[in-house]
């Protein structure tokens, strides 16, 4: 469990982080907080040639509110900050569930992003919160939707010179999440998202398939259900019961899967029913 | 329990807890290197080829089963029918027979070039067919005798791929469930899973001057050095194994494995340069032993009045692919089916065990050897029993228990049961749960609705301290019941044992002192405790058995004792006093009646280390008692667990209420370590209740290969634990009895007995976890709910 000799680069600047991202010659690999690339370097998972350090970008932190009501946070922005800022009160509430505090006091929401576990709870968010997410390349800037950025398990349409300088989130009207784990602190066997944002529902589930999984049926039936919900959670919980595709792993059967994926649904629009508005 | 201002300050928490332990790993020498293993990725496979020719490139020195010295195998011997013995080599010739096994050793200057240099390896598989379970899926076919093997054996001694089978048999079975009010059947699967102690395997290796040094982790060096003696090719004279602190062992390293030959191999082949070996967690869970993995058929009679009448059915045990050194894959099937009736009065037993070689990881000791199985097997029958007599499942426990009248009990495979306290245990548990108001909670909940509780019960007799007529492991070349203890008092007074076993954590600079300065008569900060140095130390077995506070603890007794004597006689004759007058109290001596101390020890050591011409006659210098002691059978202790849990409906989640675990530990000598030592094994067994489970798929490949899948319980996970003591003095020099093992027993019971409490469902598969639970529910829900 030692790593695969690298060069480590610590550059000051996002242009120079990527002109080393950019060489092919470099063979390399951002470094966030490290907390998923550093084990996959130490079992030889990935062996690049060269690691850029993000951590010595001063440009890649801070949060702020943007004109268009939505909240920017710098990709570098560790998980234990998003959960000591009240900022956005769902991104706060969920990030107080991923892994320890050690592993907090590390990891990012940009290196939970680009990492895209379908098990971590930054990407459901993400989603959930139309989430846009900020990216440098060779040729300068673009952005990508958090919808789009998740292509299949850990992968996304990033490109490997290219890095996540910032993730941009509405903030919703009501919200409600939940999440199922073996363990205290471990990734989500599923954990369901809930949210009212600028134009409509967002439904999303965690851990049930390769990537955070929107369930359209149940964002359709609270879109078409004006002001009144009640009578509603049946027919959604259906909805994703009925339209969510799983697997199988040595934790759970896809059969478990799916009557949690419905289950902890409920549970979040039982959290949602609880929150006082200010929460958002 | 008693607080723990009663306890002295254990001597090796400084140490320990300020990290300033100095283990394997923060062993530094001159001119050390390192040694990683390249591990066959392949669960089964001829080895065509190795080419080490990049690695050699690469500056590293390479091992291979072609090395010189590399001709010579692990193999574990027993004199037991029906035991093939088989061959284990120190890296894998001919052919790999579990994923993980090392099939070449890569030196290099560091870990880190070791195993880049190790990528170089180039091993040619030529894959073979795979055996994964120990027992096929047609399990009737296997029932009726017939074990007829289609694929490869693992080992060509054992074309069946049986190491061992032995069947226990005691009365009339057939006729006793012909004759049977009821007879329930259980067909049960428990789950692998190993004792993944915090600091894993790790050996430094060092041949000097015809000496080889190995500082090992190990649980056992007196063993690992009688052990390892013919197979590097030197006498075990000119062997010093050390095991300095040790992070953990439960059972996982009282076993000398192939690295630890390798190493010692290595080193003898670079003779001046020590080579390191620390394990990382992932050749951990890949390689070292695990356990657990078996299933049982078995069916148990009872009369009308719920008395056990009979208990018949059949093992199998996954033993993995090698046969563990020095215990045998016998070590879990034998005490399967030795200990599976446990404290339950029976006169008609036949269980036949089989351990079955197969493609993975050797199975080997663990914490509780097979009992947190057969504990939860036999308390299966036991539920099911009271649910087909219409019993109260506690009522049904106590018309068997073996109880004060029946003592000493010998139980149907000829052990002796010395302890007759369970219902006294049982007792206790059900006040310090107060079954009453759980009972009546859950009729509530029952009636009103609300998560169903269930309360759930094992009860166990943890077989410790086992003396030569009971010792561990089936008929090998040695018996483990004795052990030496040197007691000295150094020139300035000071008292320093020299103890044969060894410590992992359990605190055994601080028990045995206690027990050397009580009985010398100095205080407990002028002793000092010594072990692991097989150069240092006369004699020893180790650790494993629970047998440290019972053997080693009797014989530092023994020769405290004998000391007190010898120092008592030479002050009479030095302070011209009568012994019989004599006290030492304190590390002074004293007269019968006289409010001033007449000398001391430190004096007396002096006149006896040093002032010869003050020596009477027939006084040799020196103050130094070595004694042996066996406890010829052993200890048993009772143990009884008792536990309310709330079940999910929705996910088959188990949450815990309330967990007692009351045990009889004979006296205690340490009460902050006993209870130590009883919530650390009751969370290793919750642990392998719910949580732990080693998979491998149909090729062989581990699944659970990290502890992001392997889940090992976290404090979050483990609730807080209420412990209660019987204390009934063993016949032994203590009157202790070993408490290292018993928490690990009960949970999986517990668990399962908790369920079919509360739904009156059987889980017949391990561990309980929520989707088990989920889908039994969801069956029981189907089939219409008791």
């Amino acid at each position: 469990m030692k790593p695969a000799p690298f060069e480590l680069v610590r550059p000051a600047t996002v242009d120079d982080a990527v002109a080393v991202l950019a060489d092919p010659a470099a063979d390399a690999k951002p470094l966030a907080g490290g907390q998923s690339l550093v084990p996959l370097l130490a079992m030889r998972l990935a062996t690049p040639a060269t690691l850029v350090d993000l951590n010595t970008i001063g440009s890649l932190t801070g949060i702020d509110d943007t004109a268009d009501e939505r909240v920017r946070f710098g990709a570098m922005t560790r998980q234990s900050t998003l959960v000591r800022s009240r900022r956005h009160g769902l991104v706060a509430h969920a990030s107080a569930w991923i892994g320890h505090t050690a592993i907090r006091s590390r990891g990012t929401i940009g290196g939970s992003v680009a990492h895209a576990d379908p098990s971590a709870e930054l990407p459901s968010v993400a989603v959930a919160c139309d989430g846009v997410i900020g990216v440098a390349g060779p040729d300068g800037s673009r952005t990508i939707a958090a919808v789009d950025l998740f292509e299949s398990m850990l992968e996304t349409t990033l490109r490997s010179d290219e890095i996540i300088t910032e993730v941009t989130l509405r903030r919703p009207q009501r919200w409600g999440f939940a999440e199922f784990a073996r363990r205290d602190g471990d990734f989500a066997l599923v954990l369901a998202v809930i949210a009212e944002v600028a134009d409509g529902w967002r439904v999303v589930l965690g851990g049930v398939g390769p990537t955070p999984w929107r369930c359209r049926d149940a964002e359709r039936l609270l879109d078409d259900s004006a002001t009144d919900m009640s009578g509603l959670d049946e027919a959604i919980l259906d909805a994703v019961a009925d339209t969510v595709e799983t697997f199988d792993d040595v934790h759970a059967s896809a059969e478990y899967r799916r009557a949690m994926a419905a289950e902890f649904t409920a549970r979040a629009l039982a959290d949602m029913a609880d929150r006082e508005p200010g929460d958002a | 329990m008693m607080t723990d201002a009663t306890a002295p300050t254990r001597k090796e928490d400084h140490r320990l807890l300020t990290g300033r332990g100095r283990f394997v790993s923060d062993l530094q020498l001159p001119r050390m290197r390192h040694v990683t293993f390249v591990r066959s990725p392949m669960a089964h496979a001829e080895i065509v080829s190795v080419d080490v020719a990049g690695t050699v490139a690469a500056g590293a020195e390479v091992f291979t089963s072609e090395s010189p010295g590399f001709e010579v195998a692990l193999r574990a011997l027993s004199a037991l029918p029906g035991y093939v013995e088989t061959d284990q080599p120190p890296l894998a010739r001919d052919k790999v027979r579990f994923a993980g096994e090392a099939v070449a050793a890569v030196v290099h200057d560091d870990r880190y070039l070791a195993e880049d240099a190790a990528e170089q390896v180039i091993v040619d598989y030529q894959p073979l067919d795979v055996t994964i379970g120990a027992w096929h899926q047609n399990a009737t076919a296997v029932t009726n005798g017939a074990w007829h093997q289609t694929v490869t054996p693992v080992h060509d001694a054992a074309p069946d791929n049986v190491l061992l089978q032995r069947t226990f048999e005691a009365g009339d079975v057939d006729a006793a469930c012909d004759a049977a009010a009821v007879v329930v059947r259980r067909e049960l699967v428990t789950n692998r899973h190993g004792g993944n102690p915090i600091e894993g395997r790790a050996g430094v290796a060092l041949f000097d001057d015809g000496k080889l040094t190995f500082w090992s982790g190990t649980q056992i060096p007196h063993l690992v050095r009688n052990l390892i003696a013919d197979l590097v090719g030197l006498a075990e004279s000119s062997i010093r194994v050390i095991a300095p602190d040790v992070g953990g062992g439960f059972g996982v390293k009282a076993v000398l494995y192939p690295e630890d030959l390798a190493l010692c191999l290595m080193a003898k082949a670079m003779p001046g340069t020590p080579v390191k070996w620390v394990e990382d967690r992932s050749e951990h869970l890949l390689s070292a032993c695990a356990s657990r993995d078996h299933r049982y058929e078995l069916e148990a009679a009872f009369d009308a009045d719920g008395r056990l009448t009979a208990v018949r059915g059949d093992m199998w045990c996954n033993v993995g692919a090698y046969s563990v050194m020095p215990w045998t894959a016998g070590i879990e099937p034998l005490m399967a089916g030795g200990l599976l009736t446990g404290p339950y009065k029976l006169d008609n037993y036949r269980c036949t065990v089989r351990g079955v070689a197969t493609n993975t990881a050797p199975a080997g000791p663990y914490r509780g050897v097979a009992r947190p199985a057969t504990v939860y097997a036999m308390e299966c029958l036991l539920d099911s029993g009271a649910a087909a007599l219409g019993m109260d499942p506690l009522d049904l426990r106590r018309i068997n228990l073996i109880g004060l009248d029946d003592v000493p009990y010998r139980m149907p495979t000829r052990l002796v049961d010395d302890t007759g306290h369970y219902d006294e245990c049982l007792d206790e548990a059900e006040r310090r749960l107060d079954l009453a108001a759980v009972r009546e909670e859950q009729a509530r909940r029952r009636r009103e609705g609300g998560r169903p509780i269930g309360i759930g019960v094992a009860i166990y007799n943890e077989l410790t301290g086992l003396g030569r007529a009971a010792s561990a492991g089936p008929r090998m070349p040695f018996r483990t019941g004795h052990e030496a203890c040197t007691v000295r008092v150094n020139p300035d007074g000071k008292v320093v044992v020299l103890s044969g076993v060894t410590s992992q954590g359990q605190g055994l600079e601080t028990t045995l002192a206690q027990v050397v300065a009580d009985a010398v008569g100095v205080g407990y900060e002028d002793v000092e405790v010594r072990y692991g140095d097989t150069d240092q130390v006369l004699w020893g077995f180790g650790a494993f058995s629970s047998r440290q506070a019972v053997i080693a603890g009797g014989a530092a007794r023994l020769a405290a004792d004998e000391l007190r004597g010898n120092i008592v006689a030479l002050a009479a004759e030095l302070y011209e006093a009568n012994a019989h007058d004599l006290d030492l109290i304190d590390g002074e001596i004293r007269v019968a009646g006289s409010p001033d101390p007449i000398g001391n020890l430190a004096d007396v050591a002096r006149a006896s280390w040093l002032e010869s011409n003050r020596l009477p006659a027939g006084f040799e210098p020196g103050l130094d008692v070595t004694r042996f002691y066996d406890p010829v059978m052993g200890a048993f202790a009772a143990g009884v667990q008792l536990a309310a849990i709330e079940l999910d409906p929705a996910t088959g989640g188990i949450e815990i209420l309330e967990w007692v675990c009351v045990e009889d530990a004979g006296r205690i000598i340490n009460p902050q370590i006993v209870h130590g030592q009883v919530v650390g094994s009751l969370a290793q067994g919750v642990g392998g209740a719910l949580y732990e489970h080693l998979v491998y798929d149909e090729l062989g490949n581990l699944s659970t290969g990290t502890l992001l899948d392997y889940l090992m319980p976290t404090a979050a996970e483990i609730p807080d634990f209420d412990v209660g003591h019987v204390e009934q003095p063993a016949d032994n020099p203590l009157g202790v009895r070993g408490v290292g093992e018993g928490g690990t027993l009960g949970p999986a019971a517990v668990i399962a007995s908790a369920i079919h409490d509360a739904l009156g469902v059987e889980l017949d598969e391990l561990p309980a976890s929520p989707d088990r639970v989920w889908s039994l529910m969801r069956r029981a829900e189907v089939g219409g709910s008791p």
